[in-house]
C-alpha cells in the first residue's frame, strides 16, 4: 500500500466515517443510559463513563488504520510515555488491550491460544491474552496496529520484561527496556540517576526509531498536560472521601483508561476536568455513586476484570460502596512528582515510585493512610494469581491492617484476566462473610 | 552419593569456628567476594528442606515458587540463630516480594539486605550495579564494624577469579572427571556453600580417567535447579548422560574475570559477564543462538527444561525454545517439578518415555 493510499485510507476510515459514527453511538448511549437509570438498581452509574468508552473506541479506531501514517510503539502501563508522545508516536498498550478483553468476557478463548502455542497457565493472564490475540487474531477493537518500537518499564513487574521480549521475537522491532530499580526503602541518588540515563537513552532510540528530533517545546507541553491529567485524576479519586462517595473503584476501573493510554494529549485533561465537574455536582447534591451507602471498603489490587459489573453490582445492591483502590491511585501518585523545569529528573523520580515499585511495607502504609482517609468499613485484598509483585505480601498486610485499625480485611482469591482461577459462588460466600463482619464490627 | 564432600552443616560449623559469619543468600547473581571481603561467608539456599510448608503459607500464597517459600520458611523456622546476614538478590518478582516480606513483616534477628540486579541491557548498567556493590558495602561494613580496602577487596575479587575459573575448569574437563552426573553436579553446586579453599583443593582430587566421551544418549539440561539430585542417577539409568548444562545452578554462574582496577566496577562487570538467560533483558535470538552452539559443540541430542512451579521467567521461553529445537530435529522435553518432592512417578514415567523416544 502506497503512503498516499494509507493516507487515503486513513482520512476516510477514521475522520471521516469512524468518528462521526462514534459519536452518534456516544450519543446512542447516552440515552440508553438515561433510561436504563430507571432499571440500575442500587446503581447510579456515571455520564462519564459514556464519554471514556468514547474517548478508547476513537482511539482504537485511529489505531486501526495510523500504520504508515504515524509511529506507533507499544508500551506498559508504567512506561515514560511523555517522550514518546512528544515524538509523535501513537501508542498502544497491550495491558488495556487485554482488560478490554477480560471486561467485555473474551479473554477465554483468547487466552486458550495462547497456551495452544504453550504458553504456561501459571504465567500472568495479561500476557497470555495478548499473546493469544496475536496468535488467534481475535481481539476486542477491530485490530491492533503493528509496533515500529516497543518499549516496557520494569516498574510494574518484571513479567513485563519476560512478556515484551516474546513480542519483540514476533513483530521483529526494537525492544527498550527502561529498568526501574525496586524500592526496598527511599530512593537513593544513584537510582534515579541510572533511571534518567535511562530516559535519555529512550530520546535517542525513539528520535532514531520517528525519524525525528524531540522538540523541547513540544516534550514540555505534553508533560504539562500529562501533569494536569494526572493532578485532575488525584482529585476526582480523592472525590471518594466525601460520604456518599460520588464514584466507586468500579467507575475508577473504566475511567482510567484515558489516564493509561492517553496521558500527555489535552483530550485527556479535558475529559477529567470533565468527570471532576460530574462529581463535584454529585457532591453538592448528596448524591452517591451508589443510592444508598451503608459501608465503604478499600480494595486492594487490579480487578477481576471479568467480573466487574456483576461485582460492582453485588456490591450495591448490598449497600457496599467500594470507595478506593490501590491500583487506581498509582496514576495519581506521579502527579506532585512531574516538575515541567526538570522534566527527565522529575520524570526519574515520578517512574520509579509506582505502588507496585515498592516495598510490601510502604504498600502497607499506603493502604492504612487511604483506609483512614477514606474512612472505610473493611479492606478487601484481591489475590490475584496473574499479578504476583501485586499479591505477594498481601497476606502480612491483612493481618497489620486488622491489628492496626481493627478492620476487617479479606484477602479474595481471584485473577485479573483468567476465569478459570476464579470461582463465583466461593466468592460470593466470602463476601457475604466479609459484610456481615463489616456491619458486626 | 560416591563422592565424600562435607555437608551445609560441616561447613557452617566450620566457618564458625574459624571466626566467620554466615550469609543465607538466595538465587541467583550476587558477588561472593565482596561478602567474603567482609568475613561473611555465603550459603545458599536453594529451596532447603522444611517439615510441612515451614510456616510459609502464613506469608505467601501457594502460587508462589518453592524457592521462595523453601527459603523463607527455612529462615523463620530453623535458621534464625545459624545465620547473620540475609542476602536477598532481586532475581525476579517471587524474591523481591520475599526480601520484602522478609524486611517489613518477618523482620528476622539477622539483617535483610537486597541487591538489585540491572536487566535494561544499557552500556551504563555496569556503573549502576557497581553503585549498588558500593551501598551494599557500605551495610557489610556497618553490620560487620569492619572496614575493607580496596587492595584487600582486589585480593578477595581475584581468589574469586581462580575458583570461578576452577568451576569452569571443571566442565571443560568433564569428559576427563570420573564422575557420574550427579556426583559431577554436586561438585559444581558445592560452590553454593564451601569456601575456595575448599572448593579448589576439591577440584584438584577429584577421580580422572582418560578423556573419553560420554556413551549413551547426550543431554542438556536447562532451568534453575536439578532437585531432587536423584533426577541425575533416574537418567543415567536410563542410558542418558548430561553432557552441558543451562542451569542457574550450574553453568549460567560462570562469570567471566573482570578487567577494571575499580574493585566494584570490576564485580560488576563480572556479575553482569554471563551467558544469556531468562531474567535479563538480552532477546530471545541471543539466548537460542547461545544454546544451539552449546548443543552443538557437546553433540547433545536433546534439551530437558526441568522447571520448577511458577517460575514466570523460564516459562515464558518454553515455546520459542521448543519451536528452535524442534526445527533444528532436537527433541525437547519439559518438565515442572517442586523442588521438596521426591522424583515423582509421573516424572519418571515421563522421562522413560522420551529416552525411549531418543532410543
Amino acid at each position: 500500500m502506497t503512503a498516499l493510499t494509507q493516507h487515503a485510507r486513513y482520512i476516510f476510515n477514521y475522520h471521516c466515517l469512524g468518528r462521526p459514527a462514534l459519536r452518534a453511538l456516544q450519543w446512542q448511549d447516552r440515552y440508553r443510559m438515561w433510561r436504563g437509570r430507571q432499571q440500575a438498581g442500587e446503581l447510579n452509574p456515571l455520564n462519564a463513563l459514556v464519554n471514556a468508552k468514547w474517548l478508547l473506541s476513537r482511539h482504537y479506531l485511529q489505531g486501526r488504520y495510523v500504520n504508515g501514517i504515524k509511529k506507533v510503539a507499544w508500551v506498559t502501563s508504567g512506561a515514560p510515555s511523555e517522550i514518546l508522545r512528544a515524538l509523535g508516536f501513537y501508542l498502544i498498550y497491550p495491558e488495556n488491550h487485554a482488560a478490554i478483553c477480560g471486561a467485555r468476557k473474551l479473554s477465554g478463548s483468547i487466552i486458550e491460544a495462547a497456551e495452544h502455542e504453550g504458553y504456561s497457565r501459571d504465567i500472568c493472564s495479561y500476557a497470555r491474552t495478548d499473546i493469544g490475540a496475536l496468535l488467534s487474531g481475535k481481539n476486542a477493537v477491530g485490530g491492533l496496529p503493528k509496533p515500529d518500537l516497543l518499549v516496557c518499564c520494569t516498574n510494574i513487574c518484571q513479567t513485563v520484561l519476560y512478556w515484551y521480549k516474546q513480542l519483540a521475537e514476533y513483530f521483529k522491532v526494537p525492544l527498550f527496556v527502561i529498568d526501574t530499580p525496586f524500592l526496598y526503602e527511599q530512593w537513593q541518588p544513584h537510582q534515579i540517576d541510572y533511571v534518567k540515563q535511562q530516559l535519555e537513552a529512550l530520546i535517542a532510540t525513539g528520535e532514531r526509531v520517528a525519524g525525528r528530533s524531540l522538540a523541547p517545546r513540544t516534550f514540555e507541553q505534553v508533560l504539562l498536560r500529562a501533569k494536569d491529567a494526572t493532578e485532575l485524576w488525584l482529585q476526582i479519586l480523592d472525590m471518594g472521601k466525601h460520604r456518599p462517595s460520588p464514584i466507586t473503584a468500579f467507575d475508577e476501573y473504566i475511567l482510567m483508561a484515558p489516564i493509561v493510554d492517553l496521558r500527555g494529549e489535552q483530550d485527556c485533561v479535558d475529559f477529567y476536568a470533565g468527570v471532576l465537574r460530574e462529581l463535584q455536582q454529585r457532591v453538592d447534591t448528596g448524591h452517591g455513586a451508589i443510592k444508598q451507602e451503608k459501608l465503604r471498603v478499600l480494595w486492594d489490587n487490579l480487578p477481576v476484570w471479568f467480573k466487574i459489573g456483576r461485582m460492582s453490582r453485588f456490591f450495591a445492591e448490598r449497600r457496599v460502596s467500594v470507595v478506593a483502590s490501590t491500583y487506581t491511585y498509582a496514576w495519581g501518585e506521579i502527579a506532585p512528582l512531574l516538575k515541567v523545569d526538570q522534566p527527565l529528573d522529575s520524570m526519574a523520580k515520578a517512574y520509579l515510585y509506582p505502588i507496585l515499585n515498592r516495598s510490601a511495607g510502604q504498600k502497607l502504609d499506603a493502604m492504612v493512610r487511604m483506609s483512614r482517609d477514606f474512612s472505610v468499613n473493611g479492606v478487601l485484598l484481591h489475590s490475584d494469581k496473574s499479578c504476583k509483585p501485586y499479591s505477594l505480601g498481601q497476606i502480612d498486610q491483612r493481618d497489620e491492617i486488622m491489628r492496626q485499625l481493627g478492620l476487617p480485611a479479606l484477602l479474595l482469591d481471584g485473577d485479573h484476566n483468567d476465569e478459570r482461577s476464579y470461582s463465583n459462588a466461593q466468592a460470593q460466600t466470602r463476601l457475604d462473610a466479609f459484610i456481615e463482619m463489616m456491619e458486626a464490627a | 552419593m560416591s563422592l565424600p564432600l562435607p555437608t551445609r552443616r560441616d561447613i557452617l560449623t566450620r566457618q564458625r569456628a574459624m571466626g566467620q559469619r554466615i550469609a543465607a543468600v538466595f538465587p541467583q547473581f550476587y558477588p561472593r567476594e565482596l561478602l567474603r571481603a567482609y568475613g561473611f561467608h555465603p550459603m545458599e539456599l536453594w529451596a532447603p528442606p522444611v517439615a510441612g510448608d515451614g510456616g510459609a503459607t502464613e506469608h505467601f500464597q501457594p502460587y508462589t515458587c518453592a524457592i521462595a517459600r523453601a527459603g523463607t520458611a527455612f529462615l523463620v523456622q530453623t535458621a534464625t540463630t545459624d545465620v547473620d546476614l540475609v542476602l536477598v538478590p532481586h532475581t525476579c518478582d517471587s524474591l523481591q516480594g520475599v526480601g520484602s516480606v522478609l524486611r517489613d513483616f518477618i523482620r528476622p534477628q539477622s539483617p535483610v539486605l537486597t541487591l538489585y540486579h540491572p536487566r535494561g541491557g544499557h552500556a551504563f548498567d555496569t556503573n549502576f550495579l557497581a553503585a549498588e556493590l558500593r551501598q551494599l558495602a557500605q551495610h557489610l561494613s556497618r553490620i560487620s564494624g569492619e572496614s575493607v580496602a580496596d587492595s584487600a577487596l582486589m585480593e578477595a575479587i581475584l581468589a574469586e577469579e581462580q575458583a570461578d575459573a576452577a568451576l569452569a575448569g571443571l566442565y571443560q574437563r568433564r569428559d576427563s572427571l570420573a564422575l557420574s552426573d550427579g556426583d559431577f553436579y554436586r561438585v559444581v553446586r558445592s560452590r553454593e556453600y564451601l569456601p575456595n579453599d575448599l572448593f579448589l583443593a576439591l577440584c584438584e582430587q577429584l577421580p580422572t580417567q582418560p578423556a573419553t566421551p560420554p556413551t549413551g544418549i547426550r543431554l542438556c539440561v536447562s532451568g534453575i535447579m536439578t532437585e531432587p539430585m536423584q533426577l541425575f542417577d533416574e537418567l543415567n539409568a536410563l542410558g542418558a548422560r548430561v553432557v552441558c548444562d543451562d542451569l542457574a545452578c550450574g553453568a549460567r554462574r560462570l562469570y567471566a574475570d573482570g578487567c577494571a582496577s575499580d574493585p566494584y566496577v570490576r564485580m560488576a562487570q563480572r556479575l553482569l559477564s554471563t551467558a544469556p538467560e531468562p531474567t535479563r533483558s538480552r532477546g530471545l535470538n541471543e539466548r537460542l543462538a547461545y544454546l544451539t552452539q552449546k548443543m552443538k559443540a557437546h553433540q547433545a541430542q536433546a534439551l530437558l527444561i526441568y522447571d520448577i512451579k511458577f517460575c514466570e521467567p523460564e516459562l515464558f521461553d518454553i515455546p520459542h525454545v521448543r519451536q528452535h529445537f524442534q526445527t533444528l530435529g532436537l527433541p525437547v522435553q519439559h518438565l515442572e517439578v517442586e523442588p521438596g518432592n521426591d522424583l515423582s512417578q509421573q516424572t519418571r514415567t515421563r522421562l522413560q518415555a522420551f529416552m525411549e523416544m531418543l532410543k
